[in-house]
């Protein structure tokens, strides 16, 4: 059939997606790297004057800018590795009964069916210091502290995203599990190796590239947070909880700052180059 | 034992991560009297009023945040399969764009698009697609292309060519080999896809913040004005939140069996 078909028919195929992608990402990125360069604000956005790399320098010699930098990379670090360490260790202690029967999954995947945002606004119920259950509880016991003001609010918002990811962890590694042979483990057995053994150097290793693919996963999609963090504190108090999305949005929307916004965006897009260019030639190279 | 202990831990893990969920759904079918009672009543008698309120009060426009959510759910998802089923369909049997486009798109999923969040901005401002449900409808597609692609493609990959050739024998040109040999077979995978597209649109709230002003208002962003504007109404905003989630819960609980595969798939391939 292909000999039916000229040398360009085929492309064809993938000329719809390749121009949607053309139009939508690269007409973005070169309005991004003009307005980057330029003294832009909402109403010389047509006619952007070029000032050379001023917002650059502004932003990399920025503590607001480095300040939320750093909480998303820590953010990202802590929430990652909580998720995959718990979802580790549930997908190995569920295991066995969830083979069984596999409709308990749906409870535990629920929570990624539930926008960030709107668990954001849960969260805010759950801990109203009036009708929150958990301040009702906590009261109760006689604690009297808000888990969203400081020093709190910072492991709050990470605890937020570690429980409504973890399932996504816990669902990755679990489909690994479920690919090890049994066959393995038995051998391992029979000659002589202990629970801990078959633990450390069978499930672990085989279970190895599942651990990484989630733990890469969630870690760029924490680092951009933004739903619930913008509902809870909105970035505050301060700038103690501006992750980097936040603080992108609020010098674009709230400060009218066009420049700086843009060259943060810049910035953020060549820090993340490095492990997109990575992974894509490890895509190839399969 | 053992299995009690397993029961135990998997009913522990259930309760804490859906606690937000029933708290919420506890709280939306309660009288404001209920909701300030302390210690929390566990039983009571529900009332539907926060949600006749949210629903019918012209004030909250909240029928119209359905509304926005749903059009650009559905407009997102049938953009990103229209784009997607082709282009896996030239990469598998034709071998076209497997270098570079297909690691791009899949790559794309891990790509912040807050990046690009400004020139959207003022791109959609130019083409008069601000505060409308195309234009949101056209990021959602963007956002959920490398997840149809991904999974789209293994389809094909799976799918034996022998079926195709035989309809060319017969005479059949490509696009009526696509639309009766394909499609009928594609109909499980393109419901996974669906579906995932659909809660990723559902849920997505940045770009709804961003490029909406009053309009095209979906849901994940209305819900927030409930918050933000009048002293908080914690019976209306829960019945709000109940409200927004319960369609990309409702059907992915029921289509959840093809759901994980394609889940699994665009996130280990992606």
């Amino acid at each position: 059939m292909t000999s039916s078909m000229t040398r360009y028919r085929k492309y064809l195929f993938i000329a719809p997606l390749a121009l949607f992608l053309l139009i939508t990402l690269g007409y973005p990125l070169v309005t991004n790297i003009i307005y980057s360069f330029s003294d832009v604000t909402f109403r010389t956005i047509r006619s952007p004057r070029l000032i050379g790399i001023q917002h650059y320098k502004e932003v990399l010699t920025s503590p607001a800018f480095w300040g939320s930098f750093w909480f998303s990379a820590k953010f990202a670090i802590v929430a990652t590795f909580f998720e995959v360490l718990l979802g580790l260790g549930l997908a190995i202690a569920l295991a066995p009964l969830l083979e069984r029967y596999k409709i308990l999954l749906t409870f535990i995947m629920l929570p990624l069916m539930i926008a960030p945002v709107l668990m954001g606004i849960m969260y805010r119920l759950l801990l109203n210091e009036f009708v929150g259950p958990i301040s009702q509880i906590m009261q109760m016991f006689g604690i009297y502290v808000s888990l969203l003001n400081p020093p709190w609010i910072v492991g709050t918002l990470v605890t937020i995203e570690i429980l409504q990811w973890t399932p996504f962890a816990f669902l990755i590694i679990f489909s690994g599990l479920q690919s090890i042979s049994g066959d393995v483990i038995e051998a391992a057995r029979i000659d002589g190796a202990s629970e801990w053994g078959v633990f450390w150097y069978i499930t672990i290793p085989a279970l190895l590239p599942n651990i990484s693919i989630a733990a890469f996963v969630r870690f760029v999609d924490s680092f951009r947070v933004f739903d619930h963090i913008y509902v809870l504190t909105g970035g505050g108090p301060g700038r103690m909880t501006t992750s980097l999305s936040i603080f992108i949005y609020k010098s674009f929307f709230q400060q009218e700052q066009i420049g700086t916004a843009v060259a943060a965006a810049m910035v953020l897009l060549i820090v993340f180059l490095i492990p997109l260019i990575f992974s894509m030639r490890q895509i190839t190279r399969k | 034992m053992k299995k009690t202990l397993r029961i135990i831990c998997y009913v522990l893990v259930v309760l804490i991560c859906n606690l937000p969920l029933l708290a919420t759904i506890a709280t939306s079918l309660k009288t404001p009297a209920q909701i300030s009672a302390s210690p929390p009543l566990l039983f009571f008698k529900p009332t539907l009023a926060n949600y006749a309120e949210v629903l019918t009060s012209p004030s909250l426009h909240f029928g119209t945040y359905l509304r926005n959510s749903f059009g650009l759910a559905l407009l997102g998802t049938l953009f990103s399969i229209l784009l997607a089923l082709p282009a896996a369909y030239g990469m598998v049997r034709h071998g076209v764009g497997k270098k570079f486009l297909l690691p791009f798109v899949t790559n794309l999923r891990t790509f912040p698009l807050i990046i690009f969040a400004i020139p959207f901005y003022f791109m959609f401002q130019s083409v008069g697609l601000l505060d409308t449900v195309l234009g949101l409808a056209i990021l959602s597609c963007l956002i959920n292309l490398p997840l149809a692609l991904v999974v789209l493609l293994s389809f094909f990959q799976d799918l034996p060519i022998e079926l195709e050739e035989a309809a060319f024998v017969d005479g059949a040109s490509t696009f009526q080999t696509m639309r009766m040999i394909i499609l009928p077979l594609a109909t499980t995978v393109l419901a996974s896809v669906s579906v995932l597209s659909f809660i990723y649109a559902w849920n997505e709230f940045l770009f709804g913040l961003i490029l909406t002003t009053k309009v095209a208002t979906p849901v994940t962003v209305g819900a927030t004005f409930f918050i933000t504007s009048f002293g908080i109404r914690w019976g209306q905003t829960a019945a709000a939140i109940t409200l927004s989630i319960l369609p990309p819960m409702f059907i992915g609980v029921l289509s959840f069996r093809y759901l994980t595969k394609a889940l699994l798939s665009g996130a280990i391939k992606g």
